[in-house]
């Protein structure tokens, strides 16, 4: 990832809420240039064409090169607008910022896309623990399984039907460690995720057949 | 949603893959997308000036010229490109409303070349953005009232024409003065006969020096009836004549009568014939002397031939609630200074303050500063009370009246702006539902990803409505009160289950029903329907009465509860139900007891 100094840049700051201190930091990272084409063809499922759209897409909503956690939040909540999407989106941030330096690249963002639309089962699986898994050491707690069903019912908002109640995530994690811990030991691993959602027909079929976006190059201009 | 988003939506739809492995039921097949064709460049020439832009932008609006195949009637072959001979600056704009989602008026461009250009493309003006909207809606105003001045003033000066009715003629002649000879004759003339009566009115009440025999001065009124009857009498007539001809000529007779125009006619004209009736009797010849008060109405006939008359009386229409507002404010002040002073005054001897009542006069007089010195306080504190009542009668009255003056001007041109943005903000919705509906893939997809949230926590999105009545069966049922509660909340079961089910069983796209929440909400009910039919009898086997819903909240992969008890089928039903929900009903039943 080159940095561009804000001596080539021009200049222009992604927001203007950062204090002086940080201000000087953002100054210097203030333009990010992805990797050349080839290189992210190589690390990547998708071909130069589907790059260079995805890229126009990306660069427009984000024309500094780089999302910030605030910035992700309020795109991810524009497509839940009767929940509160934040605390997901937070989780998913993480999910796609894997060198965890606190904003989604151009990079990153392709690199996750290309797993989650052109990885294997195991590899999607593989993203999907990573997402569960909050403070990345491996295994899924039930504290950090909670945390994930709270914020994403929190995304269906208040008013569905049935009625939402307090103990319907906690509901929903007892049958999710039920069907996936195997050796009853109150985590869950990666083994013991894989193992499962390979076997479980539901799980493989829709991530085989759901979000296999042929159309996704298609669907941005 | 802003089109910029719609780029991420691929994105948010990918990473619901996260949702999988916890879902507690499998996900909604995807929509098919019809195949779209190739992306690529497309090279626009306006009158010389090449604009380039992907397939793919303008296809995001199919409506419009550019988005649609109408534009094949503007490629040029052997250049490879589309032509358009229209004006470059303007399609500038144009295009950019295609490539940002928002279209901009710019100010120095004229109003109707631009609307010629909007309207050539296919654009409907309502979905200006809001950062444009209010000037162009603005410019649009002037220049409509622009074209009808224009257009009035030809109207006027046309001559007669040919075809009209003498009816209509009569007509344009009472409206317009300036029409015909006769007609301006007539006006003057109706003019100079108002100002007659009035001064008829006001000098028959001067006292005229004696007439023999008597002590008081007469008024001439009285001295000269006979000259004054016959006076009243000719200007009675022409009013009289005047009002039938225009009750005549109106074009619609029963606005006219309604018009104030002609109610102050009326009233003009009345008591001379109710004096006519009502002759020489001692008992009502009071009440007729009231009457002819109402004489002094004839002045307002003036407003015909005066605009300013007519702005004034708008005016104060207009502003009638600011002084509506100040009168009440001035009656709190009067009555506390009244009961104030007039306690006050209560000891003193021969004191004129002999009510409250009385007092007001007092309290008026001295807020407004005049002071006629009729009633004056005789105590220390009636006296101390009295000042303060003055002071502060000078900022009471005098105050608001500049700021009265300003109202005026400001509420004036308010409410016109306030009305200007209601009926802009009708249309502007108006327009964007138009357009919302053209962007139809990306709501598609984007409801599919709402459908697989909900499939992977086994709740619906609802609407505030029936979430609400879902809450009061979720409570009755709790309370498991007394039959009539559970008749109650049965009813309201059956509105919320006949209202959903009615979403259910007529597929209306554009339901109604339950119009609290609408746009994504109600269309994402009619996707559901769409995409589920095999589930809709066993969800529907939900709104039957429920004895414990927390129930429903349960592990399987679909959605069923156990159902405890079977509701008697409901007596009464809304109007909205068909024959064909009862007998969905009756089938509920059945399917639920084979559970």
């Amino acid at each position: 990832m080159r940095n561009i100094s804000c001596s080539h840049s021009k200049g222009n700051k992604m927001n203007s809420k950062y204090n002086s201190v940080e201000d000087e930091l953002e100054m210097a990272t203030v333009r990010h240039r992805p990797e050349g084409l080839e290189q992210l063809e190589a690390q990547t499922q998708f071909t130069k064409k589907e790059l260079q759209i995805l890229y126009r897409g990306f660069k427009n909503e984000c024309p500094s090169g780089i999302v910030n956690e605030e910035t992700f939040k309020e795109i991810y909540s524009q497509f839940f607008p009767q929940g509160d999407a934040s605390t997901y989106a937070h989780y998913l941030f993480n999910a796609f910022d894997t060198d965890h330096n606190g904003s989604v690249s151009f990079q990153d963002f392709v690199m996750g896309l290309s797993i989650l639309l052109r990885g294997s089962i195991q590899e999607k699986l593989n993203w999907a623990f990573n997402l569960y898994d909050i403070n990345k050491d491996g295994y899924i707690t039930k504290e950090e399984m909670l945390d994930i069903m709270k914020a994403i019912y929190d995304m269906m908002g208040k008013y569905t039907y049935p009625v939402l109640k307090e103990e319907t995530p906690k509901q929903h994690v007892e049958i999710f460690f039920q069907k996936m811990d195997k050796n009853k030991d109150g985590v869950v691993t990666i083994d013991e995720f894989i193992d499962c959602c390979q076997k479980e027909k539901n799980i493989s079929k829709s991530m085989r057949h759901n979000m296999n976006c042929r159309g996704i190059t298609n669907d941005s201009r | 949603m802003a089109a910029g988003v719609a780029a991420w939506l691929p994105f948010a739809r990918a990473a619901a893959i996260g949702w999988m492995p916890v879902a507690s039921a499998p996900m909604p097949a995807p929509p098919r997308d019809k195949r779209r064709t190739q992306d690529g460049l497309i090279i626009l020439n306006v009158s010389g000036t090449k604009f380039q832009t992907w397939r793919n932008t303008l296809e995001r609006y199919p409506d419009t010229l550019l988005g649609s195949t109408e534009r094949d009637f503007f490629f040029n072959e052997e250049t490879n490109e589309y032509f358009f001979d229209r004006d470059p600056d303007i399609f500038r704009h144009i295009l950019n409303f295609y490539r940002t989602g928002k279209l901009h008026y710019p100010r120095h461009e004229c109003i109707s070349a631009y609307d010629e250009e909007l309207s050539f493309f296919g654009i409907i003006p309502e979905i200006i953005g809001d950062c444009c909207y209010e000037e162009y809606k603005d410019r649009r105003r002037e220049n409509a009232e622009r074209l009808q001045d224009d257009a009035d003033t030809e109207n006027n000066n046309d001559g007669v024409l040919p075809d009209m009715t003498l009816r209509q003629t009569m007509w344009r002649a009472f409206e317009n003065p300036h029409t015909s000879t006769l007609a301006l004759v007539f006006y003057y003339v109706t003019g100079f006969f108002i100002a007659v009566s009035v001064i008829a009115n006001v000098v028959e009440t001067v006292p005229c020096g004696t007439s023999p025999g008597r002590v008081k001065d007469l008024p001439c009124g009285e001295r000269y009836a006979l000259a004054f009857f016959c006076l009243d009498t000719a200007c009675v007539m022409i009013f009289t004549i005047e009002y039938l001809l225009r009750l005549i000529a109106a074009p619609s007779r029963y606005k006219f009568v309604r018009s104030v125009m002609s109610i102050i006619d009326v009233v003009a004209i009345m008591p001379y014939y109710i004096g006519l009736v009502m002759t020489d009797n001692e008992d009502v010849s009071g009440a007729f002397v009231t009457l002819r008060v109402f004489r002094v109405f004839r002045i307002f006939k003036f407003s015909r031939h005066s605009q300013g008359l007519r702005i004034l009386g708008y005016t104060l229409k207009s502003c009638a609630s600011e002084l509506g507002f100040l009168l009440f404010s001035l009656t709190m002040a009067i009555i506390i200074f009244a009961t104030v002073m007039f306690y006050a005054e209560k000891g003193s001897t021969a004191s004129k303050f002999t009510s409250i009542p009385a007092a007001f006069w007092y309290t008026i007089v001295t807020m407004t500063t005049l002071g006629y010195g009729d009633m004056v306080p005789k105590t220390i504190a009636g006296k101390i009370f009295g000042s303060i009542c003055s002071l502060s009668g000078v900022l009471v009255i005098a105050l608001p009246v500049p700021v009265i003056v300003s109202n005026f001007s400001r509420i004036y041109h308010q409410n016109q702006r306030a009305d200007k943005r209601k009926a802009q903000k009708a249309s502007k919705e108006a327009g964007q539902a138009l357009v919302s509906k053209t962007s139809s893939s990306f709501e598609r997809q984007h409801h599919h990803l709402l459908h697989c949230l909900e499939k992977t926590t086994n709740h619906e999105f609802v609407d505030e409505q029936t979430y609400e009545m879902s809450c009061m069966e979720v409570s009755t049922v709790n309370q498991s009160g007394s039959r009539s509660s559970s008749i109650s909340s049965q009813h309201g079961l059956t509105a919320t289950c006949c209202s959903r089910r009615n979403k259910k069983t007529f597929r209306l796209p554009n339901s109604n029903m339950s119009g609290s929440r609408p746009g994504s909400v109600q269309e994402l009910s009619t996707i559901q329907i769409r995409e589920r039919p095999p589930l809709s009898n066993s969800r529907s086997s939900l709104n039957a009465k429920i004895e414990d819903t927390a129930q429903l909240n349960c592990d399987q992969p679909y959605v069923t509860a156990a159902i405890i008890s079977i509701p008697t089928p409901p007596v009464t039903t809304p109007e909205e139900d068909t024959s064909q929900s009862p007998d969905y009903s009756q089938s509920n039943i059945v399917k639920v007891s084979a559970l």
